[in-house]
């Protein structure tokens, strides 16, 4: 612990009790993320991926063990205004415009709107949404909305960024561009990032390490490296060494 | 004809039946006089209503300010600290579960003129708000609260950028319901008697004289009044509402947010909340210093009831009442239920059956059922036929309300889904619409059962003099003080113990169901 921007689960467990049943959701996971790395958390549905950006985010308790983001507990770390998010659903606020939707963190942190003004502008452009800054939810498709989220999480300028299939609503074209998005916008901010996935490509392209998981009781059972020189190209995609690892990881996905 | 014009031609030719049937005296031998007539009285006798109405209007505004004000307060406190919901769950049921009616007469007999009105209602519009208040809070998606938490938002940050933009809504359709309701309260605090202004004095003046077009009049301004307080927040609400409909499938609600407690403490509370409804009753009175002849404490109470050489004679009276009351409240219920929910779900398959019927549930709905008892008394006689019909009128209006704005909550998404499948319209009302009614028919349940009730005991005060309601009105003229207290509290009573057995078997259904109970 201690780390600057890391991402630390030491044993953590998770059971949830719904109508009086108990679910294992997370048995004695342990997984560090140094500062500025990039990892990205591949597994079956279910087997508790989202689960565990939610502990780090202070959404829920553990049953057992030690977080810690930056160094300090969740909700320390998520009050300081460090983190961003993009959840599995958009999850914007029905009322809001885009602009005002993407500002949302900064209105829970407290913080002035006025300086973030440009950053909004750009963020917004940078998703493919100029014009729309201040069109309702209402009057978005799925994947715009996704996008919206997508700004949203990097407006505060976070150091540790978690994002649970972000790009899940897109269509392939516009995956493969965010992917690229993605990865500049990673070099330039170097945020340590979290990012869950269904894609196999998707994580080896963006990734340093992938980390791939088994359901019931939700566990780390991989943990594969991905050397690829950076910046990655589009080019990238058809490499035979993409490939390979793509294979392995598919491989580990099945319990190999 | 001019699509414009065809949704005047059903009231039109209403109106004209109407005038027809009138001018010939052909229902119940003239107790129903023509349109024509009605005008032409309430015409001759305007002079009079001007200060009537200003009496009503003037509690029941009052009433509506300070009511709704506590109302939103407690709806904050109780969303923040779920803790205090359940310290205060005895005495909001009690409140909630008062026919207004069995403490009408005490209070005018303790206080004298606005103030009946004012408390009167004030708690015609408490639970109401109150409750709107709450569900508004805390039905906030779960993923949009998880955003704000998300960055360390507490509840202060969730209630201000979420809940209560969210709750807005949901707080004025509540406003919509507690506008008649109060306008309601102000009428029945006159029953009590001793004033000489208020709509409800001149309703009872004009009872016993019988002149029908005079009725009929009072009766028609007295709905206009609530009718147009009902629309004013239907206006806001639309203004409000335009743009915030749900976007994504609301797949959880929050869940309520106490966290588990040990048993020791979850005791401590339930005994807080029997306590307090008590507590405040008796300190009520204290600090009121009302003398002890008029004002009941609960020893008091106890030692009239049971510890009198006459107290066996009184509990023979009141279980007598009783019997005549119950049954006839709970036919009037399922009654007055079962028909809000069948158009309730017809507006699911037809929206426009929503706007026509809106406008019908008004005019004969928000008619404070005051002014309708004695309409329906000329129409239908002092049989027990009259209490059933303004039991159902009155349970109609707020479960229609309440289904149908909770219907309005299902998602296209869940609406469209069996569509897509090729299901019929019959398919898609079992496998969507009425589970997800479900929760809504029960919370109609729960807010129709002391309204049929105080239906019941306005019927048998007004009309048929039987049961509760004709026991408290005799008591009042015997000026029977014990009496009074023990027919309120005994209403109260079994209007809290109906409530409580609806809660119960909610409970269990919707627990079965995995759905969350709409508080
Ligand atoms: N609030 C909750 N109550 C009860 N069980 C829960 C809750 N949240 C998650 N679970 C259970 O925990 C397990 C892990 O859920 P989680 O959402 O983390 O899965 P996931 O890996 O993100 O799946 P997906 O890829 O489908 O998003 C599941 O079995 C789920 O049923
Ligand atoms: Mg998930």
């Amino acid at each position: 612990m201690g780390d600057p921007a890391g991402i630390s689960l030491r044993r953590v467990s998770k059971s949830f009790e719904a109508r009086g049943k108990l679910t294992e959701a997370l048995r004695e996971v342990n997984l560090a993320c140094a500062p500025g790395s990039f990892t990205a958390l591949i597994g079956p549905s279910g087997c508790g991926k989202s689960t565990i950006l939610r502990l780090a985010l202070g959404l829920e308790t553990a049953s057992g063990g030690e977080i810690a983001v930056a160094g300090k507990p969740p909700a320390e770390a998520t009050g300081g205004g460090i983190t961003g998010v993009a959840f599995q659903d958009a999850a914007l606020l029905p009322w809001r415009s885009v602009e005002a939707n993407v500002a949302l963190p900064l209105d829970v942190l407290g913080r002035d709107r006025k300086p973030y003004r440009d950053k909004i502008a750009e963020l917004i452009e940078l998703v493919g949404l100029a014009g729309y800054e201040h069109a309702l939810p209402a009057e978005l498709s799925g994947g715009m909305r996704q996008r919206v989220a997508i700004a949203r999480a990097l407006v505060t300028r976070p150091e540790v960024l978690f994002l649970d299939e972000p790009f899940g609503a897109l269509d392939q074209i516009l995956r493969r561009q965010m992917n690229i998005e993605l990865q500049r916008i990673w070099m330039e901010s170097r945020a340590t990032t979290l990012l869950v996935t269904h894609g196999i490509d998707e994580a080896v392209f963006l990734a340093d390490r992938v980390v791939v998981m088994a359901s019931r009781p939700g566990r780390i059972t991989r943990v594969i490296d991905i050397d690829l020189p950076r910046p990655r190209r589009p080019e990238l995609f058809n490499d035979p060494a993409f490939h390979r690892l793509e294979a392995e990881i598919a491989g580990a996905l099945d319990g190999h | 004809m001019p699509s414009r014009l065809r949704p005047f031609v059903g009231p039109l030719l209403i109106l004209v039946l109407w005038e027809i049937a009138g001018r010939f005296g052909l229902v119940a031998s003239g107790a129903l006089p023509a349109p024509s007539a009605i005008l032409a009285r309430l015409a001759v006798d305007w002079s009079d209503y001007p200060g009537h109405i200003f009496a009503t209007l003037f509690g029941a505004g009052l009433g509506f300010l300070i009511g709704n004000g506590i109302a939103i307060a407690a709806g904050v406190l109780f969303a923040l600290y779920p803790v205090t919901s359940r310290v205060a769950r005895g005495l909001n049921v009690a409140l909630f579960a008062l026919p207004p009616i069995a403490i009408s007469p005490i209070l005018v007999l303790t206080f004298s003129d606005p103030v009946p009105r004012v408390v009167l209602a004030a708690i015609g519009c408490y639970f109401v708000t109150m409750t709107a208040t709450l569900v508004g809070l805390t039905q906030a998606d779960a993923r949009s609260v998880d955003v704000v938490r998300a960055y360390g938002g507490g509840r202060f940050k969730v209630l201000a950028l979420v809940q209560a933009r969210i709750a807005l809504p949901v707080i004025l359709s509540g406003l919509r319901i507690a506008a008649p309701n109060a306008v309601l309260g102000s009428i029945l605090a006159e029953f009590g008697g001793g004033g000489r202004w208020g709509l409800g004095v001149y309703l009872l003046g004009s009872l016993g004289r019988g002149e029908p077009d005079r009725l009929w009049g009072i009766g028609l301004v007295a709905t206009l009044i609530a009718g147009l307080a009902y629309l004013a927040f239907v206006v806001l609400a639309r203004a409000v509402t335009g743009s915030s409909q749900a976007v994504t499938v609301p797949t959880s609600v929050l869940r309520s947010t106490d966290r588990p407690r040990p048993a020791w403490q979850q005791g401590l509370i339930v005994l807080a909340s029997i306590a307090l409804p008590l507590a405040l009753w008796w300190a009520l009175l204290a600090v009121l210093k009302v003398p002890a002849m008029l004002a009941k404490t609960p020893p008091a109470l106890y030692d009239y009831l049971f510890g009198l050489p006459g107290s066996p004679a009184t509990q023979a009276k009141l279980v007598a009442a009783l019997a005549q009351t119950l049954p006839m409240t709970l036919l009037g219920m399922v009654a007055g239920l079962a028909i809000a929910f069948v158009l309730a779900l017809g507006t699911q398959l037809t929206p426009r059956l929503i706007r026509a019927l809106l406008p019908v549930a008004l005019v004969t709905q928000t008619m404070p059922l005051v002014a309708l008892t004695p309409l329906l008394v000329l129409l239908v006689g002092r049989g027990p036929a009259v209490i059933l019909w303004v039991t159902i009128s009155v349970t109609f209006f707020p479960a229609f309300v309440t289904m149908a704005q909770g219907l309005l909550l299902v998602p296209r998404a869940a609406l469209e889904l069996p569509r897509a499948y090729g299901a019929t319209v019959w398919q898609q009302l079992r496998l969507v619409s009425v589970p997800a009614s479900l929760p809504y028919l029960f919370a109609a349940t729960r807010l129709t059962a002391p309204r049929a009730l105080l239906g019941v005991m306005i019927a048998e005060w007004l009309a048929t003099g039987t049961g509760l309601g004709n026991l408290l009105n005799q008591s009042r003229g015997y000026l029977d003080y014990g009496m009074i207290w023990a027919v309120a509290v005994l209403s109260v009573l079994v209007s809290v113990a109906f409530y409580q057995a609806v809660v119960l078997v909610e409970r269990r259904v919707l627990g079965r169901l995995g759905m969350a109970v709409a508080e």
